[in-house]
């Protein structure tokens, strides 16, 4: 038996580029590249790994590639490499905050109406106009300029009661968004009373009520845009092939592969395409073209091994066994479309968008321990 | 007060005093690697008792509850006051941390959790990483760099202990670029939204107004700065105020840049990005914006009547990150939503 050391193709990392790459090593990989399908050699050398190689070892390989194109009748060994895809689609939407969160949030921000210098209405409103008396009328109801924290007056005797109580309503995003639209509907037809608050006090006041006050602005009469509901059809149907789920979270694509599997897309890499290109082809032959996808970087997030129960003769190269399946994943991106299976070749069955914990329950318990660290919890 | 303290302090190295005797005297107190750490816990905690009953949560009102006193609280000892002056570490009256609201240095905050930030969390960082990878194999030993600085090579006994030379090609050492991990991945730090006015020296509205707007934009208040001298060329006078700042930070940084990726930017008319040959080689990188696209941002566009047309200024905008270098930080913001035109200079 010969013994190989050398990988057939490393992994394109930029890194382990300037520390393997010497002559025989280029020798071996365009040998192994001449002859089809990308195979890892298993190796049965007192050096471990061929990335770990020190000044002697170095020039070991350099002897033994030397001798790799003599022909041998022994069998060698070898894994099948193959490039998986981690499809995602990022989350869309801000999470929801943890109860302590909110109330935090609102106690500073009533601690900065304590701290902040008063509003200069003198500034944004003439005096006895219309928008200064629906300024002073505003205030004198909630007592502050800002508008989402509830009836609070910070710098009366009393501004210390600053505190959320158990079961209080004001901080509670929902209950915010609220108080932000009734005053832009209030003051639709004057918008500038309602605005005029986003000075520098109004440093709390969320994005929506900047968009939906622009919005009271244009068409006046009209009552103001309502923020879209962070619950889609989707969500309440259950709907796991859907993009339009958890939106709040990332989504992976699984798909059912023709053993019935779930497993996340992969194939064998074909020729000498690197671990990019495949992970673009393996996107479009597992889910078709109408995917808008980004494959991130040119290294491979994590990787996944088995053995074969029983070794099986490689299928296109004489003289070599695999021992089993090595699959490097690549990250990528949804950007737009959605996975379709018509005339896939791999025979792909089905396909799911799940989040990190749905896909626990599917795939099987290795394979899961091995891709559970390149999902994320978010 | 202080008297309390002095003694509190004479028992505290009273009881340092007496510590090893007490560990000395029982030396079974101690656990063992084998003994199981868990046993050392109290195993009644604090946060498993139940919350107070719906009557109480209801009635409670801390208000009521105060006014209802009959006689008030002692001044002294419920409204602290912090020190106007340090007086040094051993003055009784000493001043709470920045981080106590009765601080005189306390800035309250963060008010919310900015969607660029959590973006930049969920998104942004995870792929900059991935994006940036280097992989070094294990095992694999850095190659030995020379030193960074010469030393001075020659004959001369001048030359023995003498500082090392300066840095080649310019008075400053550039910043080291880290190897990418985790911990490494650029981020934002700051922004600074400077605005420079030098119709101010004839005519201070011109300031106002520019403070005013740079104000409304960031949220942040604006520092004034005069001319250090006269040029000519430029229309600058000596110590006349001619420009404003705004340093943001934290929380503002990713409400300034949301509302400049999402709202401002996509309505300039023709403009080509940020020019690629932006930036100082240690990960800031600054752009300018018109007048008539500082009138774009939403604080300004809602109120646009306040502000006189002719006043309202252009700005610079500065955005600091952690990286360290130009190509970094221009991936930041790119994939923060800034695009960058023409040549990129590293």
């Amino acid at each position: 038996m010969i013994l190989r050391i050398e990988r057939a193709r490393p992994i394109p990392t930029p890194g382990n580029a300037t520390a393997i790459m010497n002559a025989g090593h280029r020798s071996a990989r365009h040998i192994a590249s001449r002859k089809g399908p990308s195979i890892c050699h298993a190796r049965i050398s007192p050096y471990s790994s061929a990335a770990t190689a020190t000044a002697p070892a170095l020039e070991a390989q350099a002897q033994l590639s030397s001798i790799l194109p003599v022909t041998s009748t022994s069998l060698s060994q070898a894994y099948q490499i193959r490039a998986g895809v981690v499809l995602s689609r990022p989350p869309l939407l801000t999470r929801d905050l943890h109860p302590f969160e909110k109330s935090f949030y609102l106690y500073q921000r009533r601690l900065n109406e304590r701290l902040a210098l008063p509003f200069p209405r003198y500034f944004y409103f003439k005096k006895d106009t219309p928008a200064d008396i629906d300024w002073k009328r505003k205030m004198k109801q909630r007592l502050t300029p800002a508008r989402d924290i509830g009836v609070y007056n910070p710098y009366g005797p009393e501004g210390w009661n600053d505190e959320v109580l158990v079961g209080a309503q004001e901080a509670e995003p929902a209950w915010q968004v609220k108080r932000l639209l009734e005053d832009a509907d209030a003051s639709a037809p004057e918008s500038a009373g309602a605005d005029a608050a986003k000075g520098v006090e109004g440093a709390a006041v969320a994005e929506v009520g900047v968009e939906v006050a622009a919005e009271a602005s244009k068409k006046k009469a009209e009552p103001v845009e309502r923020p879209m509901p962070r619950e889609t059809e989707a969500d309440r149907k259950g709907d796991q092939r859907s993009l339009d789920r958890l939106m709040q979270r990332s989504l992976y694509l699984v798909v059912q592969n023709k053993e019935g599997r779930w497993v996340l897309p992969d194939d064998q890499i074909r020729g000498r395409e690197t671990l990019h290109q495949a992970a673009e082809r393996v996107l479009v032959q597992n889910a078709g073209l109408n995917m808008n996808t980004w494959v991130v970087g040119n290294v491979p997030v994590g990787h996944y091994s088995f053995e074969y129960l029983k070794r099986r003769p490689h299928p296109e190269r004489k003289n070599v066994e695999e021992l089993g399946e090595k699959i490097f994943f690549m990250k990528a991106r949804i950007m737009a479309g959605q996975a379709n299976l018509a005339d896939n070749k791999l025979g792909i069955k089905d396909f799911k968008w799940l989040a990190k914990e749905e896909v626990q329950k599917v795939v099987n318990q290795k394979y899961w321990s091995a891709i559970q660290n390149m999902l994320t919890d978010r | 007060m202080a008297l309390r303290e002095l003694r509190s302090k004479a028992a505290s190295t009273l009881w340092r005093d007496l510590r090893p005797c007490v560990s000395s005297a029982r030396p079974n107190g101690l656990r063992h690697a084998s003994s199981n750490p868990l046993d050392d816990l109290e195993s009644s905690s604090s946060l498993s008792a139940p919350p107070p009953s719906n009557d109480i949560i209801k009635s409670w009102d801390p208000v009521v509850r105060t006014r209802s006193r009959k006689t008030q609280l002692p001044p002294s000892r419920y409204q602290f006051r912090s020190p106007k002056f340090y007086r040094g570490p051993l003055h009784p009256h000493q001043p709470p941390p920045p981080s106590d609201p009765s601080s005189r240095l306390f800035q309250p905050g963060p008010f919310s959790l900015p969607r660029l930030e959590q973006t930049y969390e969920s998104t942004i960082a995870p792929d900059l990483l991935t994006m940036t990878y280097a992989h070094t194999p294990p095992g694999w030993v850095k190659p030995p760099k020379a030193q960074r600085l010469r030393e001075w090579v020659g004959d001369s006994p001048y030359f023995k202990n003498r500082p090392l030379r300066g840095p080649r090609g310019g008075a400053h050492l550039r910043l080291l670029t880290p190897p990418r991990n985790f911990r490494t991945i650029p981020k934002l730090t700051g922004v600074t939204v400077h605005s420079m006015v030098p119709a101010a020296q004839d005519d201070s509205a011109y300031m106002h107004v520019a403070g005013m707007i740079i104000q409304a934009i960031t949220n942040v208040r604006v520092t004034t700065h005069r001319a250090r001298k006269s040029v000519a060329s430029w229309g600058l006078r000596d110590k006349k105020f001619v420009s404003v700042t705004a340093k943001l930070e934290r929380e503002d940084v990713y409400h300034f840049l949301g509302k400049l990726v999402d709202v401002v930017l996509p309505r300039i008319k023709e403009w080509k990005g940020v020019k690629g040959t932006s930036g100082d080689s240690s990960g800031n990188i600054t752009f300018g914006l018109e007048p008539d696209v500082v009138a774009f941002f939403p604080e300004i566009e809602v109120n646009y009547d306040v502000y006189p047309p002719k006043m309202i200024p252009g700005c610079h905008i500065t955005i600091h990150s952690t990286a360290t270098n130009d190509r970094d930080a221009r991936l930041l913001l790119q994939s923060i939503g800034i695009p960058f035109y023409g040549k990129m200079v590293n």
